[in-house]
């Protein structure tokens, strides 16, 4: 995780303004232009390998949302569409690699969302590896007593044995993890962030260059 | 004083039994105690009342008075009291919840509200102390068992309370992990910090406490110094005493020891040394008889290699496994005992190398195929239990495989003591109870090789002398059985073949005996013998000496 100079509010509305008019505009020049800048940017922090990592996700979308507007629109519809949903990808990538999630929900914090709200954005994160891992076990516990649950068509019949001690456990991680919280003061008034992010001058430059953008392009684009 | 119980009684919502009945105990500020128990004696509630997440989470009905620091947790919420007292949840990754280690440690701090400078100074003193400096930027999950149980530990440390509890904090820990907790609460005991811990294996950490407090149906039935205690009439109690303490005992000798040294002064002064050593030696033969080689092994496993994400497991092994033998895989966390496992059952199959069961490729055999002959006993039973009724759960295999035997399942339902709840949920069952149903699920098909992750992890006294009877008689039958244990003693007592596993590869491979005497290799593993080899050993250098 790369960290950024710029506060989680400023880069929030950067990331925001960038998709407003990469959804705007439809022209070839822009958004090759967009993605030349996005992938300079990808090379100058390093992200090289998250990236590629990023893109082999990104891209069967990007092929599905391409053959779609293709087939449904015509050829230069469906190049557009496709390089808009991937610069709006690396625009996120960008967001999120810069942005460790505790930062973003201090920042959420401070625009006024309510502190269950932005703790509950970071934990389910963290949470996602666990819930795979348990899922892999209970997976290889019941392959293991002979129940057929390695996919295909076949498998659906058996969702409880799968579903059913996975539900059962995530409602006592569930319990656990409320305990644990409670017992390190979560949700008490007075907190208090080791990190509270802070509007530096360059956060403004950001912002106001980010709005001055967003209403020269929308002028242009509807006058 | 630092806690105080008054005649606590307290009921879960719902439930008649009382989890504490009666309680009534004072402990002093700095002391470390010990609480010991069966399953089900009321010791993580009595954990959870400490910090008053008990009534003030889990509701239910409270008499009586809990004072922790001088405060009256029955009118003082959970929150006035986390400073005062800390609890380590048994489950490290339900109280991890951050992104990094350093979040996560002073998560804590920042709910306090304290500022910037102290905040670092405790983040300091306690990634210090519990050795957590060089993962500061790491994700809790994605370290060790022990890395992450230092976690939490660290996490309720820069709250610096006066009283820290740790609930079972032994259990899933390698002996390495072990033995570096021991000398983190030794630490934290030299700073005053006064410790309670809650555990089932008395021998990790019986020589560190001053006191040890017995529970029994949520009362303290015995408490004191541990000579003292462990010296009176605790056999009814289902505790799981130091290995040397039960060799004594079997031999008849009162004494009570927690160190080889020790043992032997006693012995030496009563004049006892020979008999003992003899005793000893004729109580670590194996009544099992050795298995010959055979031309059809039940595993073969040629050259394994396996790797997960680039990181190798498993790095070349070579494993003859014949009908009859009953195999330890040792090793430290992380070796590659888990992995290895998943080989025999197809589970994972070899990209480099080869696994034959029972002479069949696993490559070209599906895990339902395999799962016919080789059966797994998890450690977590709650991985795979789903159905509505016991019965259910237990004939599972048997219907897929269209193998049900009816005088076998019965045999087993009597064997596992499961014929009360057979008409039962099994959601509903003790953890122990839900331990001998998945095990009778696994013997349901009639399997020729059985496969047990870390039987003993996390169970009570009661629950092993089962899991031992259990063991012979599939012995006894000539059953194949191999497992992944932490567990030297148990794997002493009923393995006639141990393997050890370091950085994927098997180091060590004889009788037990023979493998603890591999100092080597014992040491790269991180594993240390059996107190009843020390003994031998101890024992024969002397009589040497002697000579």
């Amino acid at each position: 995780m790369k960290q950024s100079i710029l506060d989680p509010r400023s880069k929030l509305v950067l990331a925001l303004v960038a998709m407003v008019l990469l959804m705007t505009f439809s022209q070839w020049a822009f958004l090759i232009i967009s993605l030349v800048i996005l992938v300079a940017f990808v090379l100058s922090l390093h992200l090289f390998r998250p990236w590629f990592n990023f893109l082999k996700g990104l891209g069967f979308a990007v092929l599905t949302f391409f053959l779609i507007a293709w087939l449904a629109f015509d050829l230069t519809t469906g190049i557009i569409s496709g390089l808009r949903l991937l610069t709006i990808g690396v625009v996120f990538f960008l967001f999120f690699q810069t942005t460790p999630p505790e930062i973003l929900s201090n920042g959420l914090l401070k625009i006024g969302f309510p502190y269950p709200f932005t703790f509950v954005l970071t934990a389910s994160m963290q949470f996602i590896p666990v819930l795979i891992r348990r899922t892999r076990n209970i997976r290889d516990a019941q392959r293991a007593r002979g129940i057929p649950i390695e996919g295909g068509l076949r498998s659906i019949l058996h969702l409880p044995a799968l579903a059913g001690p996975l539900l059962i456990q995530s409602f006592k991680f569930a319990d656990e993890l409320a305990e644990a919280m409670e017992a390190r003061g979560f949700g008490i008034s007075g907190r208090r962030f080791r990190y509270e992010p802070r509007f530096r001058w360059s956060d403004w430059v950001v912002v106001a260059g980010s709005l001055i953008a967003l209403i020269i392009a929308l002028l242009v684009k509807f006058l | 004083m630092i806690l105080r119980f008054e005649g606590v009684t307290y009921h879960y919502p719902g439930i008649e039994t009382p989890a504490l009945d009666g309680l009534d105990l004072t402990i002093h500020s700095g002391e470390s105690v010990l609480v010991a128990g069966t399953s089900g004696s009321g010791k993580s509630t009595f954990c959870r009342a400490c910090i008053g997440l008990v009534p003030h989470f889990h509701h239910g009905k409270l008499t009586g008075k809990v004072l922790v620091d001088g405060l009256d947790t029955g009118k003082h919420p959970v929150h006035e009291l986390f400073r005062h007292a800390g609890l380590v949840f048994q489950n490290p990754d339900a109280q991890l919840f951050n992104q990094t280690v350093e979040a996560e440690m002073v998560y804590g701090l920042e709910s306090l509200g304290l500022e910037s400078s102290e905040i670092e100074k405790r983040l300091a003193w306690a990634s210090n102390l519990t050795e957590l400096d060089s993962l500061m930027g790491r994700s809790p999950h994605t370290l060790s068992g022990g890395e992450k149980q230092r976690v939490a530990l660290g996490a309720i440390l820069t709250l610096r309370p006066r009283l820290l509890l740790l609930d079972e904090p032994f259990t899933h820990l390698d002996p390495e992990a072990t033995e570096m907790l021991r000398k983190i609460l030794r630490s934290l005991k030299s700073e005053g910090i006064t410790i309670i811990i809650v555990e089932h294996r008395l021998h990790e950490i019986i020589q560190d406490v001053d006191r040890i407090i017995i529970f029994n149906r949520g009362r303290s039935i015995a408490e004191g110094p541990p000579h003292q205690v462990l010296s009176g009439d605790i056999s009814g109690y289902g505790l799981n005493l130091p290995p040397l303490l039960r060799l004594l005992r079997d031999f008849g000798l009162k004494i009570t020891v927690f160190d080889i040294e020790k043992a032997i002064e006693e012995l030496k002064a009563q004049n006892l040394l020979t008999p003992f050593y003899q005793h000893l030696i004729k109580q670590s033969l194996n009544p099992f008889v050795p298995r010959t080689e055979t031309t059809h092994p039940v595993v073969e496993i040629e050259a394994l290699w396996s790797n997960y994400n680039g990181t190798p497991l498993l790095r070349g092994i070579n494993l003859k496994l014949q009908k009859g033998e009953s195999v330890a895989l040792l090793g430290r966390n992380g070796a590659g005992k888990t992995t290895l496992i998943k080989y025999l059952n197809g589970l994972l199959k070899p990209q480099k190398g080869l696994v034959r069961i029972f002479g069949s490729d696993t490559r070209k055999k599906s895990v339902s195929e395999l799962s016919r002959n080789v059966s797994l006993v998890w450690q977590n039973p709650n991985d795979q239990i789903f159905r509505p009724t016991v019965r259910e759960e237990v004939l599972t295999g048997p219907k897929i495989f269209h193998s049900y035997d009816p005088l076998w399942c019965d045999g087993l339902f009597d064997r596992f003591g499961l014929l009360p709840f057979l008409d039962r949920s099994p959601f509903a069952l003790s953890e122990g109870q839900k331990k001998r149903v998945s095990f009778a699920a696994a013997l349901s098909v009639k399997p020729d090789l059985i496969v047990l992750d870390e039987p003993t992890a996390g169970q009570d006294e009661p629950y092993r002398r089962e899991l031992t009877s259990y063991l012979h008689q599939l012995r006894e039958e000539g059953q194949t059985v191999i497992f992944v244990t932490h567990d030297f003693e148990f794997a002493a007592e009923h393995a006639d073949r141990w393997l050890i596993l370091s950085d994927g590869k098997i180091i060590a491979d004889g009788s037990p005996d023979g493998v603890m005497e591999e100092a080597t290799a014992m040491s790269k593993a991180g594993l240390r013998p059996t107190q009843q080899f020390q003994l031998i050993q101890a024992i024969k250098r002397l009589e040497e000496n002697k000579n």
